[in-house]
């Protein structure tokens, strides 16, 4: 057991003597501390270790501090016998430096707009470097296109099937839900309008033009784009992309190019499974609380939803994965050498291809209402 | 004498499947001394490394620390690539186990933090830096000074000069060498560098076929060397190590 340790100060014709006793280590030397500081510096005084027990290097480093400047101290006069006191004080001695100061953070209002000034910058420089990104996407592509035997059918059938048919399962099972969400409610405030007839066209409307779609694309930026940055940033970490670069193999062609293909090819699919099951909760609800019949609903949606509503949907799909996919790519390109840099790119990856979802249907809705679509 | 010895492993098997790494492997570490382990690659020098700090469980057998009379001894353990926690600063690191483990205050925790850096050879300007910013050799005696920062009695070290150039491989074996010998260190040191070896182990063990094949003094071990054993120590590699050695070129003694 470690015996506490303990200290006293006595004067020997005029030099001071410090005598330690109990066990100086890392453990024990806590409480002693402030004590000691109070007492440092005695330039001079000898050192009594004869009752002194156990002594490691934070023994030693409060020691030869209490005793002053420990760089370029003179050796320390020491008294008594141990086994280890004298080469520690030695080890201490020799190995202390000057410490560095931190390096200055800026504090205050003035840390608050460094702060902020350096965020907008990160901003508009992310912005351009995903929209450049897009334009280096869309150029090997477009190469791909011209040559299409350099197509890597093995990874696009893989991505698709990770991103895509895996994904199915959640993706209609949710859509199901907000199909009944929409139908429930439907029910009971157009019902109060005695116009509960129309839930009908309110599940069919919103699922085909909206819902569906932005679920799908909300699941996918949720689900495969975190998979997407942290697969390709763990391989930018252990340098397989540098591999990748010196072996003559392009990252945009082997990694990007899969990813973007499978995903505008898959995103459709999802969304058409996601339409069918939210049209599918919507015919639950209607059929046990309204009593609408299942031909009587598909009868009234062939006759009072037009098809242009399946495509005002569906043509959103392709735009949302491939930015998604762009985003997912990006982030994952850009992590740095540490773990930090990769969580901040998968949150950013998941953070922002949200945002860009929300933000293009926003902008999709507005351009098809004005074209009365 | 049991009071002698640091490690002692007794029987010990470890199997991944049907894939035997150890074998009723015996190994005894005495206190003080600095103990290479080598071996052929997948021969599991880190697998016993592992074992003996109690990150795997062997499949049978017993280590004990019969030199510390029934209480755990203090661990250092420094990974093969340092393992140093990137979201910290150098000095944060080490101090990191302090911060866990005593009560000290934040100033003091800071310097002997620093001074720990500085024992393991680390310049002040690059205590506040993150591992990222500093070169490979520099994170591996940040590595070594977060090993010792608690002052363990056991100093684990995996591979501790794998990847540095001559110079800086040869400076820090000198540095594990002063530190063990002024700490009073006991250590148990896994590597494939013969320089290393020749440099500062006071005993090679080596790890061939689930056992310990060879264990004693370098030289002993070297001459009456057999199998893979010999081919390692009086290989051309072996022989020039050994070679620099013995004409004074060598470092630490």
């Amino acid at each position: 057991m470690a015996r506490s340790a303990a200290f006293e100060l006595s004067q020997d014709g005029g030099t001071s003597v410090l005598a330690l006793a109990g066990d100086w280590t890392i453990d024990t030397i806590a409480e002693l501390e402030p004590a000691l500081r109070s007492l440092s510096p005695l330039p001079g005084a000898e050192l009594d270790v004869s009752a002194l027990g156990r002594f490691d290097v934070a023994g030693a480093y409060v020691v030869v501090r209490t005793l002053g400047e420990p760089r370029g101290a003179p050796p320390i006069a020491v008294r008594g016998d141990h086994v280890n006191a004298r080469r520690l004080l030695q080890v201490v001695l020799s190995a202390a430096a000057a410490p560095a100061e931190p390096p200055e953070r800026p504090r205050g209002l003035l840390g608050v707009l460094q702060q902020t000034g350096r965020a907008a910058a990160d901003i508009s420089q992310e912005i351009l470097e995903t929209v450049s990104f897009l334009g280096e996407t869309l150029a090997t592509l477009g190469q791909l296109l011209m040559r299409p035997r350099r197509l890597r059918w093995v990874s696009i059938v893989h991505v698709m099937e990770q991103a895509g048919l895996n994904a199915l399962p959640i993706v209609t099972l949710l859509s199901f839900f907000i199909g009944l969400v929409v139908a429930y409610l439907g029910a009971r405030i157009l019902g109060d309008f005695g116009a509960s007839v129309f839930t009908v066209e309110l599940v069919a409307f919103s699922m085909l033009r909206e819902f569906a779609v932005v679920i799908t694309a909300v699941l996918l930026a949720g689900r495969t784009n975190s998979a997407f940055t942290a697969e390709i940033g763990a391989m930018k970490m252990r340098q397989e992309i540098d591999a990748m670069r010196v072996m003559g193999i392009a990252p945009m062609e082997a990694l990007v190019a899969p990813r973007v293909i499978a995903m505008v090819v898959m995103a459709p699919l999802l969304t058409l499974a996601a339409m069918l099951a939210g049209i599918a909760g919507g015919l639950l609800v209607t059929w046990a609380s309204l009593g609408v019949s299942p031909t009587m609903f598909f009868t009234r949606i062939s006759d009072a939803v037009p098809e242009q509503h399946f495509w005002v949907g569906m043509v959103k799909a392709p735009v949302f994965a491939l930015t998604l996919a762009i985003i997912g790519c990006k982030q994952g390109l850009s992590v740095g050498g540490d773990v930090g840099s990769l969580g901040k790119r998968v949150t950013s990856s998941v953070v922002q291809s949200i945002f860009m979802v929300i933000l293009l249907d926003a902008l999709f809705a507005l351009w098809f209402l004005e074209m009365d679509w | 004498m049991s009071a002698d010895i640091a490690i002692r492993v007794r029987g010990l098997a470890t199997r991944f499947g049907a894939q035997i790494v150890h074998d009723g492997l015996d190994l005894d570490v005495r206190r003080g001394e600095i103990l290479g382990v080598v071996g052929p690659s997948g021969s599991g020098k880190s697998v016993l490394l592992r074992e003996i700090v109690g990150l795997d469980r062997a499949s049978a057998g017993s280590i004990d620390y019969p030199a510390f009379s029934g209480r755990e001894p203090r661990l250092g353990v420094m990974f093969q690539d340092g393992a140093l926690f990137s979201n910290l600063t150098v000095l944060e690191n080490v101090e990191a186990p302090l911060r866990e483990h005593t009560h000290l205050t934040p100033a003091l925790r800071g310097e002997i933090a620093a001074l720990k850096l500085s024992m393991a050879g680390l310049k002040p300007d690059s205590h506040h830096k993150k591992p990222a910013q500093i070169s490979g050799g520099m994170r591996k005696r940040a590595a070594v000074a977060r090993a010792i920062a608690l002052d363990p009695e056991l100093l684990f070290l995996d591979e501790p000069t794998a990847g540095l150039d001559p110079i800086a491989a040869e400076q820090f074996d000198r540095m594990v060498l002063e530190l063990a010998k002024a700490l009073g260190l006991t250590v148990f040191l896994v590597t494939h560098d013969l320089d290393t070896l020749y440099a500062v182990c006071d005993r090679v063990a080596v790890l061939y076929g689930g056992k310990v094949a060879a264990i004693g003094a370098l030289d002993e071990v070297a001459a009456s060397a057999s199998g893979w054993v010999k081919e390692y120590f009086c290989g051309p590699r072996g022989r020039a190590a050994h070679r620099n050695t013995a004409a004074g070129v060598g470092h630490g003694n």
